[in-house]
């Protein structure tokens, strides 16, 4: 790898053995607070959890062993499977939109010949950057069935009042909506580096040729965009189901449990002091989002 | 000016297509400026709109009488402008103590993490030691996980500390995250060789050459790294609600999120109107930091990511 000899230069430096000593010794010192924090607050919680999956341990007390059951009680488990579900259908409702959404945007935004461009750029990404349990909170407001803004808008046109958060209908939707709204412009800025490094004279070539521009944004952009896309994908199928603080703040799970999703299913082990199944509940929930992810990166290995 | 050098340049050959009835035929490049540019506009206006309209409500409607809030949600009077909500908000939530609380942490641990992690992820990116991919592929598969598997052990382990509700467990776990050491080590990899060797001849020591060349040259992504450690620290949630949700210890993120309790438990009989009143007063009051922040930093932190993210 570094075995190209480097003229002159490299010389000298040999020589002087304190250096070379610093330089050997300069990057163990370098990630040793990384390394120390990694250890203490991700690998030994993580190896923790590990052990706890097998437990039945609710907290205190002396823990017993329980081999598989906690595993092959969630996987025999209806609200186990009922949470994997709302989270699915959540995905399904927000994934594909928001990558077609972002796409056109980003494609739209990446033209220097736009005019405000600039002041795009800065409102679709201000959803981003509010924190996500005040939106939260003045989604209640906005989507509440009789007090409602939202409720309030569609009547001037007609519409019957919409029980927004009260029907497990409409739960899921306007969860997947506050998802999108906050999520989309950071997904565009994503794809807008990825448009950065496309070759602007494949363009050029396509507008000689008089291809219209859906035809280019189809031909050139997205086939050129497939990594990038591909790796938004994967950060919100990751998102998605890890969804917590949505549910928890505006829905807390309901109604009927619609928007139980698959992180706030686990935080309810987590409330009812069952660890054990908790942690079973977690790896599970690991194992299914590494899976999505490796199948998205095959996908575009394969079309490779 | 008579003759344009190009056919493709030239306005001339657009002129005289224009007002032609063939619309349906694929449009001619020079063509296309016009009227799609209309339609452009338009749907990135209505979209802009969408995303602007609930934070813009919020905030207005924080400033409206409670019961006018509910009475008609869309209308607003300038005449009957009050700060009722937030005097009430203030009397009803510690809220000033969660910005405090905030405040703390957000120093700290955005300190820790803007030192440490470039210069983990400056040896991850130019250095070879011992157990350098074993470390690295461990930072990959934690950001994988989910936060929440993390969240059991990391409460018990803060419990055999001592340090439930304190300032210690709100700052250090994630407090230099996998995916800084991620960004900035794709960042730092773009740092030419030759420029690091050059100060290493000059005489600069390991770690001046971190401090005088490295970190000046990747300036943008560390800004960008700044801004969305701010940000999540700033709006950092499930970890704060679990470890420190004593009053003394809430972050403004925990006191947003009780809001409603609070605030009816307080004041016996609330009725939905000042709850709604206060909510809407409290959340205006939390977005607006990270609005300002963002607005005055955006050229940093969109360029930023734009530097960092992954290329296609």
């Amino acid at each position: 790898m570094t075995t190209t000899v480097l003229p002159s230069a490299a010389r000298p430096r040999a020589r002087r053995g304190g250096t070379r000593m610093r330089r050997r010794i300069a990057p163990y010192l370098f990630v040793l607070p990384f390394v120390a924090i990694f250890l203490a607050f991700s690998v030994y919680p993580l190896i923790f959890t590990a052990r706890l999956s097998f437990t039945n341990w609710h907290g205190a007390g002396a823990a017993e062993w329980v081999g598989w059951d906690n595993y092959t009680y969630l996987l025999g488990s209806p609200a186990f499977w009922s949470s994997l579900g709302n989270s699915a259908v959540l995905w399904l409702l927000i994934v594909p939109i928001q990558i077609v959404l972002a796409v056109i945007v980003a494609v739209l935004l990446d033209s220097a010949k736009l005019r405000l461009r600039g002041m795009y750029r800065v409102a679709f990404i201000v959803p981003f950057v509010t924190p996500l349990v005040a939106v939260a909170q003045i989604w209640v407001v906005l989507f509440d069935q009789d007090h409602g803004a939202v409720n309030a808008l569609l009547g001037l046109v007609g519409i019957p009042d919409v029980g927004w958060l009260t029907t497990s209908a409409w739960a899921k939707p306007t969860l997947a909506l506050l998802f999108l709204w906050k999520t989309t412009g950071f997904i565009v800025i994503i794809l807008l580096s990825g448009l950065q490094s496309i070759d602007r004279s494949m363009y050029e070539a396509a507008d000689l040729d008089g291809a219209s521009p859906i035809r280019q944004l189809w031909s050139i952009t997205v086939p050129l965009l497939r990594r990038t896309i591909m790796f938004a994908v994967v950060l919100q199928t990751l998102a998605v189901f890890q969804m917590f603080a949505e549910p928890f703040v505006v829905t807390q799970g309901g109604p009927y449990n619609s928007t139980t999703t698959a992180g706030y299913y686990l935080y309810n082990h987590i409330t009812r002091a069952d660890l054990g199944t908790g942690a079973a509940n977690s790896f599970l929930l690991v194992i299914l989002v590494m899976i999505l992810s490796l199948f998205f990166v095959r996908m575009l290995r394969a079309k490779d | 000016m008579t003759t344009t050098p190009t056919v493709l340049d030239g306005p001339s050959g657009a002129a005289p297509a224009a007002p032609s009835p063939a619309d349906r035929i694929p449009p001619a490049p020079r063509k296309r400026r016009t009227r799609p540019r209309i339609g452009t506009q338009a749907f990135l206006l209505v979209l802009m709109v969408a995303f602007l309209a609930p934070v813009v409500w919020a905030i207005v409607s924080a400033f409206k009488p409670a019961n006018d809030i509910i009475r008609d949600p869309l209308g607003f009077d300038p005449g009957s402008f009050t700060l009722d909500n937030f005097t009430a908000m203030f009397h009803d939530v510690p809220i000033a103590h969660g910005f405090l609380n905030t405040a703390i942490v957000l120093v700290v641990k955005g300190a820790i993490t803007l030192f440490f992690a470039p210069l983990a992820a400056y040896a991850f990116a130019k250095y070879d030691f011992i157990g350098k991919n074993l470390i690295f592929g461990a930072v990959l598969i934690t950001l994988m996980l989910p936060t929440i598997v993390l969240i059991i052990p990391l409460l018990l382990e803060m419990k055999t500390f001592g340090w439930v509700n304190t300032y210690q467990a709100l700052i250090l776990p994630g407090s230099v995250d996998a995916f800084a050491i991620f960004w900035m080590r794709q960042v730092i990899s773009a740092v030419p060789d030759e420029l690091l060797d050059a100060a290493r001849v000059d005489g600069c020591g390991e770690f001046g050459i971190f401090w005088r060349v490295v970190v000046p040259v990747i300036r943008p992504g560390l800004a960008g790294l700044a801004v969305l450690t701010i940000m999540n620290i700033y709006n950092d949630f499930v970890w704060p609600v679990v470890a420190a949700s004593s009053d003394r210890m809430a972050t403004l993120q925990v006191v947003l999120s009780t809001l409603a309790q609070n605030i009816t438990g307080n004041r016996i009989g609330a009725d939905y109107a000042t709850v709604t009143g206060e909510l809407l007063a409290a959340s205006s009051l939390a977005l607006i930091p990270l609005l300002v922040l963002f607005i005055v930093l955006q050229r940093h932190f969109i360029n930023g990511i734009l530097a960092g993210s992954v290329k296609g």
